[in-house]
C-alpha cells in the first residue's frame, strides 16, 4: 500500500489502457424499449502479448466486433445470470453468497475481468507487440433492458414526446455496462464522445459539453453531439432522453435544468436556490466547479432520488415543489447539495478501487455537512450528526460492523472481516443496500473525526490539494500518465493529510477505517464529598457483535455550580474508574448566577439538586468525537437541569430520551418549559412532545389537569376568545408550524386509565380538523392535514372484541365512526383536489390499516391492492404496499404474498420492486423459528429462482 | 247617403255608448275618433259626387285615412324629436308631407275650395274619470334639480323600503363555526355525490353506503397531479401574495424571467459577474443573449455527413 502519487504506482489490472471512447446511440425505440448503437474504444496495449481484451457488458446483444477494421471473434459470458447452477443441490444463503461473490468477481473490471472477451485477430499481433493503438468497434443493441436504462412510457394518446415518454440511465454503483459495452470501472478514465440520435421533439442530455445538435436528413430526428474532455470513468457516464422543458439557470448560464413537460414553474422554483450551493462549495474548496457545464434532469420513476454523474445529476421528479410547500423544500435542497458535493468527489475525482470508496463518500458527505451547517445552522447540523451517529451505531450493534477500508490479503476465510454478514463486502455489487447506506454514513462521520483531529482548515486544504492536482491532470494529454491523479486512494489521501497538517492520524484511521465496529460505553458516577471528587466509572462492552474496544482520549464535560469544566480522560485497557476533582464546593445559600459552557450566566432554581453535591450534570463525549453509544446514569434532576440549561441540542435530545424513564411532575415541568421556549431548537421541542406523552401515560393515575399539551397548544395556536377553535393557519414561522403539526400527533398517544385515548383529546383533534382554515395562508397545509390524520390514527386503540365477532357497521365504536367519517371525507376530497405528493392519501391509507389492525374495521387488503397498482403516485403505492405487507404478516395470507412476489418480479418501477423487498425484510411475514403456513417449499423455490435471476 | 250612414253610425254609437257605460275611456275615445273620421270620409265622398256608399267601402276608406293621418303624426313627431323638441311645428308637418310625396303647395287651394263641407266638431264626451289609485302617503315634491315638467314621483310605497333583517353575526366563534360546518357540508355533499355517481370501494363488505370511498383510479402520468398545485391553491397563492406583497418572492420571480425585464437582467448580470469575471467582457452590451448550447438552433444536416 505504499504508493506514491505521480508515478505509475497504480497498477492497472488490465493489460491495456483506455484513452478515448465513442458512444453512439443512433436509434431509440420507446415503443419497443430498445436501443441500437455502437461504441468505439481506443486502447493502448501495455503488454506485448495482448491477445485477449476483456470488457464489461451486460444484457446487450453484441452483433459485431472489429478491431482496427478487422473482424474479431468474441465470447460473451455473464455468470451473474445464473448465480448458482440449477443442477446443484445446495440451497443456503452461504452457498449463494459465495457463488454470487465468485460470479461478480469473475467479471469485475477492477480485477481485469469482464463479461465480454474479445480475441485480437492474429493479423494485429505484430501491431500489438509494438504497443500501438487499437480501436475496438462494437455494434450492440439493447432490448427491453431490465436495468441500466429505464424507459418510462405512459400509455396515453399522442406521440412519444406528447406522452412525456422518457428514458434515463440508472443503476447502483458501476452499472454502465448494462447499457453499453465499456470498462465499467471507476479507475479506468478516458475522454468521451457521445452521440445520441433522438426524435426531433426530444432532448438528449448527457455528460460533457453539447457541441452541436444536427438534424438528420429527413429532419425528423436530431443528433446531439457531446464531448467530454475531462477524463471520466465509464461508470460516471449517464444519459437522459425525453421531451424535456429546458431552463437555463438565471444566475449561472452554464447550468441547465431539465424537467418533464408542464413542470417548468416548479423547476424554476426548485432550482432557484442551486447557485448558492455552487457558491458555497466553490468557496470552501477554493476551487471552481471542475466541469464547464452542469445539468440537472428531473425524471419520473427514478431509481434513486439523487444520482450524480460527470457534469450532470439525475433527480427524481418528485423532488420538484412549488413555493407553497414547506416540508419538501429543505429535503430537496439537501438532495441538490448532496449531488453537487458528489460532483466534486465521486464524479470528477474518482476512486482507485472499491476499498477507497470511503474516502469519496466521506469527503462528499463531509462537505455536504458543512453546507448543512451553513444553511440550516449549527443546531440542525449537530442534530443531523447525532442522528447519523445513532443510525450507524444502531446498525452496527444489530447487524455487525461496517468496515470502511476492506483490505483483502490472501483471502483466508478465517479472518474474513465480514463473517457476520451474509454477503461479501469485497464488491460493491454484493453488498446489501442498507449496508451501503450505513457505509456512507460512517464514512462522513469518520471524516468529521479526522477534521476534529487536524482542524477544518487543514481538511479543506487537503481537499483543495486533491482537486487542484486532479484538475491539472485532467487538462493533460493521456500520454503524460497524469490521469492517475484524478483517482483517489486511501493511502494517497492519508499521505496528503499528513503532508498538509503534519499530524499523525494513523491511530484514528486504524480504529475507525481499518476496523469495523463502534464503541459502547456505560457510565455511572459517585460524588465523594470528603475529597470533593467525582468518581466516574466508564465501562466498555467490546464483546458483543459490532463493537470494538476504544483506547484513547475521551472528553467529559461536568457542569458544576461554578461553571462548566472539560476533562479529558485517557481510556486505557484496565482503568475503569476516573477521579475528577470538582472545582466548586457545594453551597446552596449563595445566590449567584451559574456560568454555562457558552459563557452565558443563568439563574437556576437549585432546590431540586442534591444539597451535598455541586454537580449539575455530566456529559460523556459531548462533541461526538468517538463513534459510540453512551449509556450514562445520572439522577433525574440532573437530566432535567441538562434539558433546561444545556444549550447544546444534542444534550437536550439525550436528556429528553433519558427523562422517559423518570415520569415525575418535575420531568413534566421541565419538558413543558422546553416546549414553551421559543428560542429552543424546534426538533428538540418536537421530541419533547413525544416524551411528554410517554411520561403522561406512565403517570396516568396521578396526572392532574387537562391532558398533556392541550392547554399549551390552546395557548399557542388557538384563538384568545374561543379557546376551542384553532387560529386560521399561518405558517410563516416554520418552527411553530412544525410544533403545531407535531403536538396533536403526540397528544393522540395519550391514554387514560383504561388504556384508551381520552375522549377530550379525540374531540380536540377532530375540532382541529373541523376548524382548519387555510384560506389566508401563504403555504399549503397538506402536510399539516396529513399529520392530523396521523394523529387520528394514533388515537386508535384495539377494539374490544367479543368472541371474534365479525366487524360490521352496527357494532362500530362511535369514536371510530367519527374517525372514519373524517378519513372518508379526506380520502374522497383527495380525488377531487389532490394534495402535494398526495400526503393526505398516504396518511389515510395508513390510518385505515391501523383501524383494520385494531379490529375496528374488517381486515381486507383489496383497498390497498388497488392503490398499490402501477399508475398511482409512488408515495401512495409505497404506503399501500406497506399495508399489504403488514396484512400478509398478520393474516398469514399466502395469496397476498404471492401477489407481492409477483409485483417484485414484474413491476415496471425498480424503486417499488426494491421497496417491497425492503419492506418484506423489515416486516417479514414469518420468522425463522415460527410455524407458518406461508413457509413452504414452493415459496423457497420461488425465492431461490428470484435470487438466481441475475438482477443485481 | 253618407249622412245617413254617418247619422246611423252616430246613433248606433250613441246607443252603444249608452248601453256600454262600463267600457273604458280609451275605447270611448277611439270610437269617437273613428266616428268623426267616418263623417269626414262620407262628406268627402259626397263632395266627390257619390250618392251612396257601401258600409264596407266607407270602412276601408276610413281605415286608409286613419293610417295616413297616423303616419303624418308619427313622422312629424320623429322630425320634431330629431331636432330635440317636444312640440311639433308647422315645418315638421310640411317636411313630413313632402317626405310622403304630398304636394304642399296644393294644400291652401284645396282648403279654400268652395264646395267643402264643414263638419261639426264631435260631440264632447265627458272626459272619462280615471279612478283614483290608492294613494299612500304624500307624494314627494321634486327636488330642485329636476324640472317641474317631469312626471311626479310615484307613490311612496313603490320605492320606500323598510328592510327587515337580523343583526349581522359578528361573533368570531359563530363565524368560524359556520364557515367550518359550511365547508364540511359542501365537501361531504360533493364527495358523496361523486361517490354515488362513480365507482366506490368500501371498508365494510356488508355495507357500501355509509363510508363510500371513491374508487382509486390510476393515472397515466401520476406525478402531474401529485406535484402541480391545484387551481384552487394557485388562486389562493396569488391572493395571499398580492395581499402581503412579499418582497422576496417578487424579486425572485423577476429574476427568474430571462426575458427583457430590466431589473431581472441586471440582477443576472451581477450574479454572473461574481461567478466568472472572465465572461464580463463579452457580456457587455448583449443583455438577453444567453449562450447555452441547449438554446442554440438545431443545425441543418451537412450533405457529406452520413447518417
Amino acid at each position: 500500500m505504499n504508493r506514491k502519487k505521480g508515478d505509475k504506482g497504480f497498477e492497472s489490472p488490465r493489460p491495456y489502457k483506455l484513452t478515448h471512447q465513442v458512444v453512439c446511440i443512433n436509434n431509440i425505440n420507446f415503443q419497443r424499449k430498445s436501443v441500437v448503437g455502437f461504441v468505439e474504444l481506443t486502447i493502448f496495449p501495455t503488454v506485448a502479448n495482448l491477445n485477449r481484451i476483456k470488457l464489461n457488458s451486460k444484457q446487450c446483444r453484441i452483433y459485431r466486433v472489429r478491431i482496427n477494421d478487422l473482424e474479431a471473434a468474441f465470447i460473451y459470458n455473464d455468470p451473474t445470470l445464473e448465480v448458482c447452477h440449477s443442477e446443484s443441490k445446495q440451497r443456503n444463503l452461504n452457498y449463494f453468497s459465495n457463488a454470487y461473490a465468485a460470479a461478480v468477481s469473475a467479471v469485475d473490471p477492477d480485477a481485469g475481468n469482464g463479461e465480454l472477451c474479445i480475441k485480437v485477430p492474429s493479423e494485429l499481433w505484430k501491431h500489438v507487440d509494438e504497443l500501438k493503438v487499437l480501436k475496438i468497434h462494437i455494434n450492440f443493441s439493447l432490448d427491453q433492458p431490465k436495468g441500466g436504462l429505464h424507459f418510462v412510457v405512459p400509455s396515453v394518446e399522442g406521440s412519444m414526446a406528447e406522452r412525456g415518454a422518457h428514458v434515463f440511465s440508472c443503476g447502483y454503483q458501476n452499472s454502465t455496462r448494462f447499457w453499453f459495452p465499456c470498462v465499467d470501472s471507476y479507475s479506468e478514465l478516458c475522454t468521451w464522445k457521445l452521440e445520441f440520435t433522438v426524435d426531433a421533439a426530444m432532448v438528449a442530455v448527457s455528460n460533457g459539453d453539447l457541441v452541436e445538435t444536427v438534424y438528420t436528413h429527413d429532419m425528423r430526428k436530431k443528433t446531439f453531439h457531446y464531448m467530454l474532455t475531462i477524463p471520466t470513468a465509464a461508470s460516471n457516464i449517464s444519459l437522459a432522453i425525453g421531451p424535456f422543458e429546458i431552463l437555463v439557470d438565471p444566475y449561472m448560464h452554464e447550468v441547465t435544468h431539465f424537467c418533464l413537460p408542464q413542470l417548468l414553474p416548479l423547476l424554476k422554483h426548485t432550482t432557484s436556490y442551486l447557485h448558492e450551493v455552487f457558491e458555497f462549495y466553490e468557496e470552501i474548496l477554493t476551487c471552481r466547479y471542475p466541469y464547464s457545464c452542469f445539468k440537472t434532469v428531473f425524471i419520473d420513476e427514478a431509481y434513486v432520488e439523487v444520482a450524480a454523474y460527470a457534469s450532470m445529476s439525475i433527480f427524481s421528479t418528485n423532488l420538484l415543489h412549488s413555493a407553497m410547500i414547506i416540508d419538501e423544500t429543505p429535503l430537496t435542497r439537501r438532495c441538490l447539495a448532496q449531488s453537487l458535493a458528489q460532483q466534486f468527489f465521486g464524479c470528477f475525482i474518482s476512486r482507485m478501487s472499491w476499498s477507497d470508496e470511503w474516502v469519496l463518500k466521506g469527503i462528499s458527505g463531509y462537505i455536504y455537512g458543512l453546507w448543512m451547517k451553513k444553511t440550516f445552522g449549527v443546531n440542525e447540523y449537530r442534530h443531523w450528526i447525532k442522528e447519523e451517529l445513532d443510525k450507524i451505531v444502531a446498525y452496527e450493534l444489530k447487524t455487525g460492523g461496517v468496515l470502511l477500508h476492506p483490505i483483502f490479503g490472501g483471502g483466508k476465510e478465517k479472518d474474513n472481516p465480514a463473517s457476520h454478514l451474509h454477503f461479501s463486502i469485497k464488491h460493491p455489487h454484493t453488498l446489501s443496500w442498507e449496508y451501503y447506506t450505513m457505509f456512507q454514513c460512517k464514512a462522513h462521520l469518520v471524516m468529521r473525526l479526522i477534521e476534529n483531529r487536524i482542524s477544518m482548515e487543514f481538511m479543506l486544504q487537503v481537499f483543495n490539494k486533491l482537486l487542484s492536482l486532479a484538475s491539472t491532470a485532467s487538462s493533460q494529454k493521456f500520454q503524460s500518465h497524469m490521469w492517475i491523479q484524478m483517482l483517489v486512494s486511501t493511502s494517497g489521501f492519508l499521505k496528503s493529510i499528513s503532508n498538509v497538517s503534519g499530524k499523525d492520524i494513523q491511530p484514528l484511521i486504524k480504529q475507525w477505517v481499518d476496523q469495523s465496529g463502534v464503541v459502547k460505553f456505560y457510565g455511572s458516577f459517585a460524588f465523594n464529598r470528603k475529597r470533593n471528587v467525582l468518581e466516574l466509572e466508564i465501562k466498555q462492552d467490546y464483546t458483543s457483535p459490532g463493537t470494538q474496544k476504544y483506547v484513547g482520549p475521551l472528553k467529559v464535560t461536568v457542569q458544576e455550580l461554578d461553571g462548566s469544566f472539560n476533562h479529558t480522560l485517557q481510556i486505557e485497557e484496565n482503568s475503569l474508574k476516573h477521579d475528577i476533582p470538582c472545582h466548586s464546593k457545594s453551597r446552596r445559600n449563595k445566590k449567584k448566577k451559574i456560568p454555562l459552557m457558552n459563557g452565558e450566566e443563568v439563574d437556576m432554581d437549585l432546590s431540586a439538586m442534591d444539597a451535598d453535591s455541586p454537580l449539575l450534570w455530566i456529559r460523556i463525549d459531548p462533541d461526538m468525537s468517538v463513534l459510540r453509544k453512551v449509556e450514562f446514569e445520572q439522577a433525574d434532576f440532573m437530566w432535567q437541569y441538562q434539558l433546561r440549561y444545556e444549550r447544546d441540542v444534542v444534550a437536550q435530545q439525550e436528556s429528553i430520551l433519558a427523562l422517559e424513564k423518570f415520569p415525575t411532575p418535575a420531568s413534566r415541568l421541565a419538558l413543558t418549559d422546553i416546549l414553551e421556549q421559543e428560542q429552543c431548537f424546534y426538533r428538540v421541542r418536537m421530541s419533547a412532545c413525544f416524551c411528554l406523552a410517554k411520561i403522561a401515560n406512565s403517570m396516568v393515575s396521578t396526572w392532574t389537569g387537562p391532558p398533556a399539551m392541550k392547554s399549551l397548544f390552546t395557548r399557542m395556536f388557538c384563538c384568545k376568545t374561543c379557546p376551542n377553535i384553532v387560529k386560521t393557519n399561518n405558517f410563516i414561522s416554520f418552527q411553530s408550524y412544525f410544533l403545531q403539526k407535531t403536538m396533536p400527533v403526540a397528544m393522540a398517544l395519550l391514554r387514560d386509565v383504561h388504556n384508551l385515548c381520552p375522549k377530550e383529546v379525540l374531540t380536540f383533534i377532530l375540532d382541529l380538523i373541523k376548524y382548519n382554515d387555510n384560506r389566508k395562508n401563504k403555504f399549503s397545509d397538506n402536510y399539516y392535514r396529513a399529520e392530523m390524520i396521523d394523529a387520528l390514527a394514533n388515537s386508535v386503540t384495539p377494539a374490544v372484541s367479543v368472541n371474534n365477532e365479525v366487524r360490521t357497521l352496527d357494532n362500530l365504536n362511535p369514536d371510530v365512526r367519527l374517525i372514519l367519517e373524517e378519513i372518508t371525507r379526506f380520502l374522497n376530497m383527495e380525488k377531487l383536489l389532490p394534495s402535494y405528493r398526495h400526503t393526505i392519501t398516504v396518511s389515510c391509507l395508513r390510518a385505515i390499516r391501523v383501524l383494520q389492525k385494531n379490529g375496528h374495521v374488517p381486515s381486507d387488503p383489496a383497498l390497498f391492492k388497488s392503490y398499490a397498482e402501477y399508475g398511482h403516485f409512488v408515495d401512495i403505492r409505497i404506503a399501500a404496499l406497506e399495508a399489504v405487507v403488514d396484512y400478509t404478516k398478520v393474516d398469514r395470507s399466502y395469496e397476498e404474498l404471492q401477489w407481492l412476489l409477483n409485483m417484485i418480479q414484474n413491476d415496471p418501477v425498480p424503486y417499488v420492486r426494491h421497496k417491497i423487498l425492503n419492506m418484506l425484510t423489515k416486516n417479514p411475514p414469518f420468522t425463522k423459528n415460527m410455524e407458518s403456513p406461508l413457509c413452504n417449499e414452493a415459496l423457497v423455490d420461488q425465492l431461490w429462482k428470484l435470487m438466481n435471476s441475475g438482477e443485481s | 247617403m253618407a249622412d245617413t250612414a254617418a247619422a246611423g253610425g252616430a246613433g248606433g254609437s250613441g246607443t252603444r255608448s249608452g248601453s256600454k257605460q262600463s267600457t273604458n275611456p280609451a275605447d270611448n275615445y277611439y270610437l269617437a275618433r273613428r266616428r268623426t273620421l267616418q263623417v269626414v270620409v262620407s262628406s268627402l265622398l259626397t263632395e266627390a259626387g257619390f250618392e251612396s256608399a257601401e258600409k264596407a267601402s266607407v270602412e276601408t276608406l276610413t281605415e286608409m285615412l286613419q293610417s295616413y293621418i297616423s303616419e303624418i303624426g308619427r313622422s312629424a313627431k320623429s322630425y320634431c324629436e330629431h331636432t330635440a323638441r317636444t312640440q311639433p311645428t308647422l315645418s315638421d308637418i310640411v317636411v313630413t308631407l313632402v317626405e310622403m310625396g304630398f304636394n304642399v303647395d296644393t294644400l291652401p287651394a284645396y282648403a279654400k275650395r268652395s264646395q267643402r263641407m264643414v263638419i261639426t266638431a264631435p260631440p264632447v264626451t265627458n272626459q272619462p274619470v280615471t279612478p283614483k289609485a290608492l294613494t299612500a302617503g304624500q307624494n314627494r315634491p321634486h327636488p330642485p334639480h329636476i324640472p317641474s315638467h317631469f312626471p311626479e314621483f310615484p307613490d311612496p310605497h313603490t320605492y320606500i323600503k323598510t328592510p327587515t333583517y337580523r343583526e349581522p353575526v359578528s361573533d368570531y366563534q359563530v363565524l368560524r363555526e359556520k364557515a367550518a360546518s359550511q365547508r364540511r357540508d359542501v365537501e361531504r355533499a360533493l364527495t358523496r355525490f361523486m361517490a354515488k355517481t362513480g365507482e366506490t370501494q368500501s371498508l365494510f363488505k356488508d355495507d357500501v353506503s355509509t363510508f363510500p370511498l371513491i374508487a382509486a383510479r390510476p393515472f397515466t402520468i401520476p406525478y402531474l397531479t401529485a406535484l402541480l398545485p391545484s387551481e384552487l391553491e394557485m388562486q389562493q397563492m396569488e391572493e395571499t401574495d398580492s395581499s402581503e406583497q412579499d418582497e422576496q418572492t417578487d424579486t425572485e420571480n423577476l429574476a427568474l424571467h430571462i426575458s427583457t425585464d430590466d431589473s431581472g437582467a441586471e440582477k443576472e448580470n451581477t450574479s454572473v459577474l461574481q461567478q466568472n469575471p472572465s465572461l464580463s467582457g463579452s457580456r457587455n452590451g448583449e443583455e438577453n443573449v444567453i449562450d447555452n448550447p441547449y438554446l442554440r438552433p438545431v443545425k441543418k444536416p451537412k450533405i457529406r455527413r452520413k447518417k
